[in-house]
């Protein structure tokens, strides 16, 4: 399924989104739903976090072909931003998200036109060299918060025409994240079928078309890693506010490796693929945990097997299952 | 007459029953797993042996409590997971901590369920800042206290003139050094520091340091390295090969087990502190220090060390606390605890300041054999 086929037909627009509007509102109180506890706020909140994490990670690695290691660069820029700002200088969440933008473009501009004639292996060590650096800069710069982090993260507060609105507790916080999800997946959903996105499908898939055409591909691969960062970095914004702490952890291999499989799990190119992936690793690691250790060998294995035996994901393996029926 | 009232008080007894039979629910968040798995077991076996023991005696406030243990991974992220979940377990207490990043990214979360939270073992200062947990309460010492230990030893025990730093180039050596000249200070120490040479905690060669300090030969080389399984093990090896006459002063805390299993007798002759021995006074002739070393002996087939003490005083401490006030509230608990004394612990009467911060009670000591890991205390 490539974005190209997914387009969906015109002819029902008005069914199309009723669709939405019912499955977001299902959304919205799906917390309530499940009973309202605290429980249920707090993994739902962190999975709709996470899967926007992940979004910036799907969007290289399903329209560049690459696998981008440094997106922990930009989470973890979003999580110092809001906690700096916010700390230092007391300005509210509006401002917070703006200079995580503004910082994560900056710093994607320049990883981008870094790697720009890096492909493969090659851009997928350097990203990860850059956020290696950017790690050891954060874990020993006490100005940003040096090894020991920054505490005292007040509430979220948003100022909103006329009143203000302010996230303190998880059941606060999830409209937030859940408005974040939403504006992102609405966001790679215009973005799969942009002109930038089909461009871009179409110098990873067809190169020589894309050159026939005159596309400039090093023009289209900027212009994409640029726009992954931002949305990583809104989540780490996010997740600053939701643990009111923020320190260099927000580097660790824990997040990279949730990033890349979410994404893989479920299939890429697939709009919902990320975010069922996070649901399913975070329902893993707190419904059915088998402990530390094994949690790490289940999701390593299961990166594995996937890569191996299913490169295209669950989706893959579904529709190769659908094909052999009769 | 008699015997209606007797009948009134068992009905009275059966309504209230089930509100006194229910338990208490301590939790406890330490890494189970990875490289910091088995410093965590044992500060859970030493939670779990305390519940055991006040379990047997009775209960708490006449109810059984029972453990809740959850690991953390050593991540930050999962440690906020394992906090939510024993707030919709509904527990009475989280004693936690391991890696300071650990308590600081739980703290926040525990603090607005209004969870009382007890760090056993993580020691950086911003733990008991108050910022988000203006309840905290820490049983481990801090950075700050073990400094003036180290540095009143070399100022006025060994009236050192001339005293050199072997410290690892991180936020941990150079704050402790950063530290410690601080209290030269405080001290009016008449002597000066003439030499630092740096390393970084994965070095393991340091004979280009140890051959800069043998040429300036100060009084007292103050050291500190937290890779205890390899990196300070290989300096020792390497300061007694270089045959150095300065003495070698550990900062606190960093003489474990390990050292002395991989470097064996040349750790002889060091001089370090800590708060807590199983087999060094004043712990031996503390009865509840005692007992506990028994009883943990008895359990587990080994003596407890620092780590494991400080377990089995934090759930110590809450227990004082609860019984009391016959409170579980977390600020009633919280105030009888922060600022007071509280009687018979693993650590004798323990004082806490005002800020939640055990005081610690340092046992200065040298090795005098280092394959059998036996210390002698210094007066």
């Amino acid at each position: 399924m490539t974005a190209i086929e997914s387009r969906p037909p015109a002819s029902m627009p008005l069914l199309r989104t009723a669709c939405i509007v019912g499955v977001s509102v299902i959304g919205f109180f799906l917390p309530r739903l499940l009973g309202g506890t605290s429980a249920a706020y707090s993994t739902l909140t962190t999975i709709a976090i996470f899967a926007v994490m992940c979004y910036g990670v799907d969007v290289v690695l399903s329209y560049l072909g690459e696998v981008s290691l440094g997106h922990t660069l930009f989470w973890s820029i979003g999580g110092y931003t809001a906690a700096n700002l916010s700390v230092k200088y007391g300005l509210n969440g509006w401002d917070t998200a703006l200079a995580t933008i503004a910082l994560c473009v900056a710093a994607a501009a320049f990883l981008g036109a870094v790697t720009l004639r890096t492909r493969e292996f090659v851009f997928s060590l350097v990203t990860y060299a850059a956020a290696v650096v950017a790690y050891e800069v954060a874990f020993n710069w006490d100005a940003i918060g040096g090894s020991d982090g920054i505490v005292g993260i007040a509430a979220l507060k948003l100022p909103f025409v006329v009143t203000t609105f302010s996230g303190a507790t998880e059941d606060e916080l999830w409209p937030v994240a859940f408005v974040l999800l939403l504006l992102t997946l609405a966001f790679i959903s215009r973005f799969r079928r942009s002109r930038l996105g089909t461009t871009a499908l179409m110098v990873q898939m067809n190169p020589a078309l894309a050159a026939s055409l005159g596309v400039n591909p090093r023009r289209i691969r900027l212009a994409v890693f640029i726009i992954s960062a931002p949305i990583t970095g809104l989540a780490g914004w996010l997740y600053a506010y939701q643990r009111a702490y923020v320190g260099p952890d927000m580097f660790e291999s824990y997040f990279l490796v949730m990033m890349l499989t979410a994404v893989v799990l479920v299939g890429r190119r697939v709009l919902i693929g990320p975010l069922i992936g996070a649901a399913l690793l975070i329902a893993q690691q707190n419904l059915l945990s088998l402990g530390g250790d094994w949690n790490k060998i289940v999701l390593g294995s299961v990166l594995a097997l996937v890569l191996i035996f299913w490169p295209a994901g669950l989706v893959g393996l579904y529709r190769r299952l659908s094909k052999n029926k009769p | 007459m008699n015997k209606t009232m007797k009948l009134a008080a068992v009905m009275l007894l059966g309504l209230t029953a089930p509100v006194m039979a229910q338990d208490i629910k301590v939790g406890t968040i330490f890494p189970l797993s990875g490289g910091a798995g088995p410093d965590g077991q044992t500060v859970t076996n030493a939670v779990k042996l305390m519940v055991q023991q006040i379990n047997d005696r009775g209960g708490l406030l006449e109810r059984k409590l029972v453990l809740i243990s959850k690991d953390d991974e050593s991540t930050p992220a999962v440690g906020v997971s394992r906090a939510n979940e024993m707030i919709a377990d509904k527990v009475d207490v989280v004693i936690e901590g391991w890696n300071s990043p650990v308590t600081l990214a739980m703290q926040p979360i525990l603090a607005r369920a209004g969870v009382m939270d007890i760090t056993a073992v993580s020691k950086s200062d911003l733990i008991l800042s108050g910022q988000t947990n203006p309840y905290a309460v820490r049983i481990n010492s801090s950075n700050g206290f073990d400094a003036a230990v180290i540095a009143k030893y070399v100022a006025e025990t060994l009236k050192a003139k001339k005293v050199a730093f072997l410290t690892q180039n991180d936020v941990y050596g150079n704050g402790f050094q950063a530290a410690v000249e601080a209290e030269f200070k405080k001290l009016n120490f008449a002597g000066e520091v003439i030499m630092t040479e740096k390393f970084a905690f994965k070095d393991t060669d340091f004979r280009v340091q140890l051959t800069d300090l043998k040429a300036a030969n100060p009084d007292a080389i103050i050291v500190t390295n937290s890779s205890n399984s390899s990196g300070l093990p290989a300096m020792v090896e390497q300061y007694r090969q270089a045959d150095l006459k300065s003495p070698f002063v550990g900062a606190v805390g960093i003489m474990l087990t390990t050292v002395f299993k991989v470097a064996g007798d040349a750790n002889n002759g060091i001089v370090s502190a800590d708060i807590f021995f199983p087999d060094l006074p004043p712990f031996t002739t503390m009865p509840e220090s005692a007992s506990f070393v028994a009883a943990y002996k008895k359990a587990y087939g080994a003596a407890p060390d620092k780590s494991a003490a400080l377990g089995a005083a934090a759930l110590q401490v809450w227990a004082h606390a609860v019984e009391a006030t016959k409170s579980l509230d977390r600020k009633t608990v919280a105030e009888a605890i922060r600022g007071k004394t509280i009687k018979a612990t693993v650590f004798g009467d323990a004082q806490f300041l005002p800020n939640g911060q055990m005081q610690p009670r340092y046992v200065l000591f040298r090795v005098v054999d280092g394959k059998n890991a036996k210390l002698e205390a210094l007066e």
